[in-house]
């Protein structure tokens, strides 16, 4: 039997207007954490979101059912989030450090917007923290550990989704889990 | 073991992708050497920190703004899907069409007289009439497209007429092929394909 993506995926083909929204249903919080994780920004990371169904919604006749929907749906919206921060490099370039605050790099600065949902003013230092330390992860090294921590991926669903292979992946971990450790280190 | 071994095998283990035998040795490693034990210790907080980290939940209202972008209709989508699954049909058809098209244009376009033939200087044209004098003799074969054609002298070949007429013989004259009188656009389409052909087998 087809996963329940798989069978979905295949009604909403046929113009199933229902079963897509259930594919919305399914994916579009983990989406949107993994956008707002990479972009740092909750409007872009809508934008993102629904950027990633519209054109998993045009290119439905284009999946192929022998990998797994998860995979295909997370690489459109890696691959939208990657481009975004490239683009937003060559504008402003924010990877140089600033000297006024320390550690800190044009993605952490970016204002995010005012909307500040209950979630964020329960978050404790720690997860301030933490919070800061992935918006400062060098982009190839956020992408891979967003998957792996933030969606619990595994390094074979990592590499398949960004089209790597599993070496680079599993380097990149660990350079990011050091990159990590030494920014919460540094503060604690 | 050396340190720097011991930090891969410690991320190795973490990754859950360190066989048994390492993992002793790492284990050895660590009860021996404070500075590798707080690494490991400061890696395995890290670790559970960032996997604790809340999930930020998508705004409410997002999945219907999601199903309302949505276009419509995804007719034109199996349209184009049907093409790219059938391509040698698709290129068929499409070669079919533009043949047909450009045989009507050129079917609409021949309002004109035009008379072809390798000896035009022994015939003569009055008006929308093509006339093989008496006495001479036209070798090659004549097409005539859109005009009365009167024979008087020796036609030494086909005589072909398109949507045109051909006046009855007059006793002087002589044609040695065929008479072909065309005027109707299958009969035409026929024949300029059977040309066609013609030119390909005999190359003029």
């Amino acid at each position: 039997m087809k996963p329940v993506e798989t069978r979905l995926a295949r009604l909403a083909l046929k113009g199933d207007q229902r079963a897509f929204a259930e594919i919305v249903d399914m994916y579009k919080d983990k989406l949107y954490h993994l956008a707002y994780r990479m972009t740092g920004n909750r409007q872009e990371a809508e934008d993102v979101v629904q950027e990633t169904f519209l054109r998993v919604y045009k290119n439905l006749d284009r999946y192929d059912e022998n990998q797994k929907f998860s995979t295909w749906i997370y690489r459109i919206a890696t691959n939208l989030c990657i481009d975004r921060l490239r683009k937003r490099k060559a504008v402003y370039s924010l990877d140089a450090e600033s000297s006024e605050h320390e550690g800190l790099d044009g993605y952490a600065m970016l204002p995010s917007d005012d909307r500040t949902p209950e979630s964020e003013l329960l978050l404790s230092e720690t997860q301030k923290l933490i919070r800061g330390a992935i918006a400062t992860l060098p982009v190839k090294y956020k992408s891979v550990m967003i998957l792996r921590y933030l969606q619990d991926m595994s390094l074979q669903e990592i590499s398949d989704v960004l089209g790597m292979p599993v070496t680079t992946v599993k380097t990149r971990v660990h350079r990011g889990r050091e990159f990590m450790r030494k920014k919460l280190e540094n503060k604690q | 073991m050396k340190c720097n071994v011991a930090v891969v095998f410690m991320h190795d283990y973490l990754d859950g992708d360190l066989a048994r035998e390492e993992t002793m040795q790492l284990q050895k490693h660590l009860g021996e050497c404070s500075s590798c034990s707080n690494r490991y210790e400061s890696l395995e907080r890290t670790e559970a920190l960032v996997k604790a980290f809340p999930i930020e939940k998508a705004p409410a209202d997002l999945g219907d703004r999601i199903m309302k972008s949505l276009p419509s209709s995804r007719r034109p989508k199996a349209w184009t899907s049907w093409v790219r699954r059938h391509p040698a049909v698709s290129a068929a058809a499409l070669f079919l069409v533009v043949m047909l098209s450009s045989f009507v244009s050129m079917w609409n376009q021949s309002q004109e007289l035009s008379v072809s033939g390798p000896d035009l200087e022994h015939v003569i044209i009055e008006g929308k009439k093509v006339i093989v004098p008496e006495g001479q003799k036209f070798s090659g074969d004549l097409v005539v497209v859109n005009g009365e054609v009167e024979v008087l002298g020796d036609l030494d070949g086909n005589l072909t007429v398109i949507d045109g007429s051909v006046t009855p013989l007059a006793s002087t004259a002589h044609i040695a092929g065929e008479i072909k009188t065309i005027d109707r656009a299958v009969d035409w389409f026929w024949y300029k394909v059977s040309s066609f052909f013609g030119t390909l087998a005999y190359g003029s």
